[in-house]
């Protein structure tokens, strides 16, 4: 064989072994979510069959019907949970993106003294691990009578976000020339102007973006909701998860169906700003 | 004062502030007085009494305490190496895809969207020793006929968790650092290959100096978010079997709400809290340092 037929074989053996690579990768990925999807459409029986049954002898949507059926049949109030969750994540975005917004552009367009030191400070109480956080929350929400309330969790989760939505927004804007808005300026718009309508659609899908990843944290968030939420009144699907776990059983084929409803809202937006997200983070602040 | 006008960043950044001192510094504050108390929920009267630096004494006295502060410290190091590692692994392998790049980019960002109360219990589910997915596996294979107790024993939990936390975690590496190959000009790899560079060299000294501030931005993203782990762990084995996998976050919120000894609790807390920071403050400056240095490219 001459040299040029080996290299040949040898890269085409490269690319095989590429490809099961990155087959073996992806399977990996996807497993353990296909196998709740699975489980939440089989009948217990099958879940808890001994030796495992893996092809599915028969599938149906009766774990879905009996959570949307109320609590006297499915158990749990899922719809109470998934109003809440609703309402929690999408005003706390609202208000997150609001206040990132204000932040961002400061970052983005102005000089000040400190500004690398405020940044981080920023970033540093988003650091504060949520458990940590929830000690004297609980204490102070309280004593003013707002746990277990819709506006407690929002303003919550509104500081949660502001930082990071104000990094993501910083660099949305860092990406719009300044020069752009400069010449509105010379235009005549004032700077006020020149923000709404040169920029701020410049930079709309970004905060878009951010937005989404806002409503994510809070749908997403479990451990300052464990602690501030008590009833129907407010209760989070992260936290009405819990529910399926009794003492010593847990109801597999319900906490499946419930995980599955918690995925898609997150999945679909996630998959909507998936671009945007990655040049959000990777330009920005952290460019000095 | 007449004529005083505030300037405009500082304006701009005055509801940021307010939201932040209110929900998190004014708290944090109180919770930082509170340590240096005996309170106990049950107890408000308590809350009064100072009795100066007891709590940190009997913390740093108890090996409770201090085992479960090593074990977060391990888990935190040996997951986000981990997950450097295999993200980037991931994002090589996707880059060098010649079709579908969009549809594994976006199989490849699927865990992010698990949020991690999710992903405790969906691996608790798999490894459950009698229904889990690991187990029937490995017996339907043949590889061991007895169920291993992987949640129930105290190493193989912790690499349980280990697992669920670098599934969840590695997508947020791979995606960034892909989205730093795919930024990299083309010239100097190829320049680097016909100088003679054998495929390690080029990546050693062209593509990863290049890739590394994005890999030093999933880094400070991750480690602001580190003690997510506790979802995680809640759920999984809620710090048991007999505290086998207690991590400083379940450790805190056993003592504060199982216990009620918030004074307590809350001395804890500033101890996750200052590690959660010293993670960030260390990955921060590493990024800075990381983007003066090729600062002319990028």
């Amino acid at each position: 064989m001459d040299q040029n037929s080996l290299h040949r074989v040898g890269n085409k053996a490269l690319g095989i072994v590429h490809g099961i690579g990155l087959f073996l990768a992806m399977l990996v990925i996807c497993l353990p979510g296909i196998w709740i999807v699975l489980s939440s459409l089989r009948p217990t029986v099958e879940i808890m069959a001994k030796p495992p049954v893996w092809i599915p002898q028969q599938l149906s949507l009766d774990a879905y019907v009996a959570m949307f059926s109320g609590v006297g049949q499915g158990g749990i109030p899922v719809l109470d949970y998934f109003r809440n969750s609703l309402i929690i994540s999408v005003t706390s975005t609202v208000i997150a993106i609001v206040i990132g917004m204000a932040g961002g552009y400061a970052f983005a367009r102005y000089r000040f003294r400190a500004k690398s030191a405020m940044f981080l400070g920023l970033m540093l109480t988003r650091t504060v691990p949520g458990i940590a956080l929830s000690l004297p929350l609980f204490f102070v929400f309280a004593r003013l009578g707002i746990i277990d309330t819709h506006f407690g969790l929002i303003l919550v989760y509104v500081a949660l976000n502001v930082p990071f939505t104000v990094w993501l927004i910083d660099g949305f804007f860092r990406q719009v020339p300044k020069d752009l808005a400069e010449a509105a300026q010379i235009d005549g718009c004032t700077r006020w102007q020149a923000f709404w309508q040169v920029e701020f659609p410049l930079a709309g899908p970004g905060i878009a973006s951010a937005g989404i990843f806002a409503f994510l944290t809070s749908w997403n968030e479990f451990a300052l909701a464990s602690q501030l939420t008590r009833s129907i009144n407010s209760k989070t699907l992260p936290v009405g998860l819990l529910d399926y776990t009794a003492e010593f059983t847990i109801d597999w084929r319900g906490m499946c169906a419930l995980a599955v409803v918690m995925v898609i809202p997150a999945l679909t937006l996630t998959f909507i700003v998936q671009k945007h997200l990655v040049g959000g983070l990777t330009s920005g602040a952290v460019k000095g | 004062m007449k004529g005083w006008r505030p300037s405009p960043p500082l304006l701009l950044l005055l509801p940021a502030v307010i939201v932040l001192a209110a929900v998190v510094v004014v708290p944090l504050l109180l919770s930082l007085y509170s340590s240096f108390t005996p309170f106990r929920l049950t107890r408000p009267e308590t809350f009064w009494v100072f009795i100066g630096a007891r709590n940190y004494v009997t913390i740093l006295t108890s090996r409770a305490f201090w085992v479960a502060f090593a074990r977060t410290v391990v888990l935190l190091t040996v997951a986000l190496n981990l997950e450097m590692l295999i993200g980037l692994g991931l994002a090589l392998l996707v880059e060098k895809a010649s079709r579908g790049q969009r549809i594994l980019r976006t199989i490849m960002m699927f865990p992010m969207m698990f949020s991690p109360i999710l992903v405790g219990f969906q691996f608790k589910f798999m490894f459950n020793d009698n229904i889990g997915l690991v187990n029937n596996a490995l017996q339907g294979l043949g590889l061991t006929d007895r169920a291993i107790p992987w949640l129930i024993d105290g190493n193989l939990a912790f690499i349980a968790i280990l697992i669920a936390e670098i599934w969840s975690s590695t997508s947020v590496f791979a995606i960034l650092i892909l989205a730093g190959l795919l930024a990299m000009p083309r010239e100097p790899v190829e320049a680097a290959r016909v100088d003679g560079c054998t495929p390690w060299q080029t990546f050693r000294y062209v593509t990863w100096p290049f890739i590394m501030p994005f890999a030093f931005i999933a880094m400070t993203i991750r480690s602001l978010d580190v003690a997510r782990a506790y979802d995680i762990v809640k759920i999984m084995t809620d710090g048991g079997p007999a505290g086998r996998t207690e991590l400083v976050w379940t450790l805190v919120a056993r003592t504060a709400y199982s216990d009620a000894r918030m004074g307590m609790a809350n001395a804890m807390a500033y101890f996750s809290i200052l590690l959660s920071i010293l993670f960030t403050v260390y990955f921060y400056r590493k990024l800075a340092a990381a983007r003066t240095q090729i600062a002319a490219e990028w």
